[in-house]
């Protein structure tokens, strides 16, 4: 049966061969990369194939599908970058699209990265990838580190005993990949000479194999074409669920007669024979080839997290970690993001309204262009640094094994919410900014925890709406201040610790999933991964959500002033829908148009809210108009503001100033321009209604930026279609209980 | 024999049954919207393997040493793994 089996998998590819037109080397070699997790598959493939690296998402899923496609010895090779498994088996998203990926697209060859320093777990797969006699070449990865611990590994041992290559390389300095490339190239130069190894899973397996092997030639002829036979034959007898609906083979008579004598000696759990054996295979190689030096002395990686999962520690540690990379995001982009904010509503805008009035646009395209498209595209722009120096820093943490840790400590006292300790990590962030912590679910293992993260964040009260309390506060309760501004921080936690009890219980019902993770070595990533993986993390957000941002941004335009020449605010639309949602709000204490309109423009982008509320109801001071400066005076200011910027990010991150202060110094001085707001607002609100709007600037839809960013990481509108409805219910929920609550109390109306 | 989150941290145990729901073994996480890496068995943790406890600190999660990896447990996973003790 063995010769049979590698027979016809050779006439196979010598059919393939024969049947290609164009001449060999001008044929594209379609490699696909397998490997454990935290093997340094990815890392490999940056090595290898660095800028080339094309990311996109398997179909169907949110998980990440790399491709690359270069040039190498003058053939074209395209790399396909396989999810980290553990095994072939069909229990998660992963494996399912690893394996239909090589079982379905049929690869020219796999490369297999194997993690040195942890042989046996690794070639557990190894023995599942040889099962579907595509050639395989082993990178013996973190071969560096092996040799390090003073293991010796018999490559040559490994390749005699798979009929495999073996090419011990080290993806993080770059050692061995042009032999793994040679390796890839003479591999797929002469297929045949490179199926691997079968391997003997032993005599009872190997005869119910033979067995079922000749009835199906048979019954199903057809089928032992379109799969590799081996890999059909064993796992049609370990009784593969996705395979049997694939092929329409279950509990048959077939299947019965062949596995009659193996249930009766090994018992009925077929799979778990099955997983036993080539555990037992994969052991047996690694005592093999692999020799250990007989003192370990303790590693460096124990010896941390003997401290930083100390369980007194541990915690105070994580908290430490996470407000310096808080922090330094905070303090390294905030300049860039206001020196982006004043270029653009400044130089920029004047340009492109001297540009316009060169060509005799109308009036209206003159504000179509700098309020709505170069405001729109304003408001994407100020996110950019915050969000690449946020991703660098996550990606640095997660490169260095510690948000592994991170999650490990955090994970008892997020279970009361219904998550894991990992979704503390995006959950802080939002205090910063929403968008970015909703992208960082993507680093969530699973769907439920990454959904129901990205529901709770929007609670998180971001750096955006601080601008709202601060003009409200400044006006109503200067003395209370910072008790108020508290009080709303805190609710937004208290809440969400309430709605992550309330989902739990309805729409992800169900077990927590239970925690089960690896904790890797401690490494230090390398300049060029973390660079890339910056890259990757926020290039999403620079592209997707600037189209969105930019069709947005000309609809609240619109919305603002149409019909065209409207002299009041109220009579356009945005002004008109204003004043339909406003006896909705009239329960919360503000019933006035303008705060509905402003609180629909806040839709947009929370700071908003304080600008239209200006734009409305203070006039506009003609006389302010100072004289324009020229183009070289505006050009002169870019870089010298750009330097100031730059000087200012540096100096932030070695200054020990809190947070809280940069912005809250920020704030106030924007406040102080804005004092006729205040004396306007004194008028319109009484200081109840005025907490009951904070408190609805707080939970209601942070912004459309936020729901993009959703959309986009849990893949449906389903999820923003929850989050609307249950934000907006929240919101007018607890304003109207602190409204009409306080009334009750007799703190006035 | 004893549960395996009955170790302290710095003993050792050999694995002598895994009682997981289902007979496959895998932890009853994998429902269809949630996609996880939570086969015990692929993690390394198999009957006859020794197992060294790394962190056992009261509360929460567990780290447990398998091979050359760190792996950690939920405790409601390392309940149900049972182990005899090994002394060093």
């Amino acid at each position: 049966m063995s010769v049979q089996a590698s027979n016809k998998r050779q006439e196979e590819v010598g059919e393939s061969q024969r049947g290609v037109l164009r001449p060999v080397e001008k044929r594209t070699i379609t490699v696909a990369v397998a490997g454990n997790p935290n093997a340094g598959k990815s890392t490999l493939i940056n090595a290898i194939a660095g800028t080339k690296l094309h990311v996109g998402n398997w179909p169907g899923v949110t998980v990440e599908k790399k491709e690359a496609s270069f040039d190498y010895g003058g053939r074209r090779i395209k790399l396909v970058d396989l999810p980290g498994t553990y095994s072939l088996s069909p229990y998660t998203q992963e494996e399912i699209i690893a394996r239909d990926y090589l079982v379905h697209e049929r690869p020219d060859l796999i490369i297999n990265v194997v993690d040195a320093t942890n042989l046996e777990r690794n070639l557990y797969l190894t023995v599942q990838l040889m099962e579907l006699g595509i050639p395989v070449v082993m990178a013996l990865n973190i071969y560096d580190e092996a040799e390090a611990k003073g293991y010796r590994i018999d490559v040559q041992g490994i390749e005699q005993m798979l009929g495999i290559t073996v090419v011990p390389t080290s993806a993080t300095r770059k050692s061995g990949l042009d032999e793994l490339l040679q390796s890839v190239l003479a591999t797929a130069d002469d297929p045949a000479g490179h199926i691997p190894q079968q391997l003997n899973y032993g005599e009872d397996i190997e005869a119910a194999a033979q067995f079922m092997a000749e009835s199906l030639h048979k019954s199903h002829p057809s089928l032992v074409d379109k799969y590799p036979k081996r890999w059909l034959l064993l796992k049609l007898m370990e009784g593969d669920g996705n395979l049997q609906k694939e092929v329409n083979i279950g509990q048959e008579a077939l299947l019965d007669e062949a596995l009659h004598h193996l249930k009766r000696a090994h018992g009925e759990d077929i799979e778990a024979v099955m997983a036993d054996t080539r555990y037992s295979l994969a052991s047996g190689l690694t005592r093999e080839v692999l020799q250990k030096p007989e003192l370990r002395k303790t590693e460096l990686t124990e010896k941390i997290d003997r401290v930083v999962l100390n369980r007194f520690l541990g915690i105070p540690i994580f908290l430490a970690a996470m407000w310096i990379t808080f922090k330094l995001t905070f303090d390294l982009s905030k300049p860039f993001s206001d020196w982006i904010g004043t270029m653009i509503s400044g130089p920029f805008k004047r340009w492109a309204e001297a540009l316009v009035g060169f060509i005799h646009a109308p009036d209206w395209t003159a504000s179509l262009v700098t309020d709505g498209i170069i405001s729109g595209v304003g408001n994407v722009l100020v996110f950019v640094p915050v969000i690449f120096a946020m991703m660098f820093f996550i990606t640095f943490l997660e490169g260095s094994g510690y948000m592994a840790r991170a999650a490990f400590v955090m994970d008892r006292a997020m279970h009361a919410i219904g998550l894991h300790g990992k979704s503390f990590i995006p959950m802080l962030l939002g205090f910063g900014c929403n968008v970015p912590a909703i992208y960082a679910t993507r680093t969530l293992e699973n769907q439920r925890d990454k959904t129901l993260t990205a529901l709770l964040i929007p609670l998180m009260s971001c750096g955006a709406r601080l601008p709202v309390y601060v003009v409200f506060i400044g006006a109503f309760f200067p003395s209370h201040a910072g008790t108020v501004l508290w009080s709303l921080y805190v609710m937004g936690i208290a809440l969400a610790i309430m709605m992550g009890f309330i989902f739990k219980r309805t729409l992800f019902r169900g077990e927590a999933p239970m925690f089960i993770m690896e904790l890797p070595p401690y490494r230090m990533p390398t300049f060029r991964s973390l660079m890339i993986h910056t890259w990757e993390k926020g290039k999403h957000f620079l592209i997707k959500a600037g189209t969105y941002i930019l069709a947005f941004s000309v609809i609240a335009w619109f919305l603002l002033n149409l019909p065209w020449g409207v002299e009041h605010k109220k009579d356009s639309y945005l002004g008109q829908v204003g004043q339909v949602v406003a006896p909705a709000l009239k329960p919360l204490g503000f019933g006035q148009w303008e705060a509905g309109s402003s609180l629909i423009a806040g839709l947009v982008a929370k700071e908003i809210v304080v600008g239209t509320m200006a734009e409305i109801y203070v006039k506009k001071d003609e006389d302010k108009k100072k004289e324009k400066p020229t183009f070289a005076e505006d050009l002169k200011e870019v870089g010298i503001s750009f330097a100031k910027a730059s000087k200012d990010s540096l100096a932030n991150v070695v200054s020990t100033a809190g947070i809280t202060s940069i912005s809250a110094d920020e704030s106030a001085e924007k406040a102080a321009e804005r004092n006729p707001l205040r004396e306007e607002l004194k008028k319109q609100y009484t200081p109840l209604g005025a907490y009951a709007f904070i408190v609805f600037v707080l939970l209601y839809i942070p912004c459309v930026v936020a729901i993009v960013a959703m959309v986009q990481e849990l893949g449906s509108w389903k999820w923003f279609g929850v989050t609307f409805v249950y934000q907006m219910a929240l919101a007018w929920g607890a304003a109207f209980i602190v409204y009409q609550g306080g009334r009750l109390l007799g703190l006035g109306g | 024999m004893m549960p395996l989150g009955l170790l302290n941290s710095g003993e050792q145990g050999e694995i002598v049954a895994i009682r997981l729901q289902n007979t496959s073994h895998s932890v009853q996480c994998c429902t269809e919207n949630n996609k996880c890496d939570c086969r015990v068995e692929d993690m390394g943790l198999r009957i006859g393997k020794k197992v060294e406890m790394l962190n056992n600190g009261g509360g929460g999660p567990l780290l447990l040493k398998v091979d050359e990896s760190r792996i950690a447990v939920a405790r409601g996973i390392a309940m149900k793994i049972m182990i005899k003790e090994v002394t060093r």
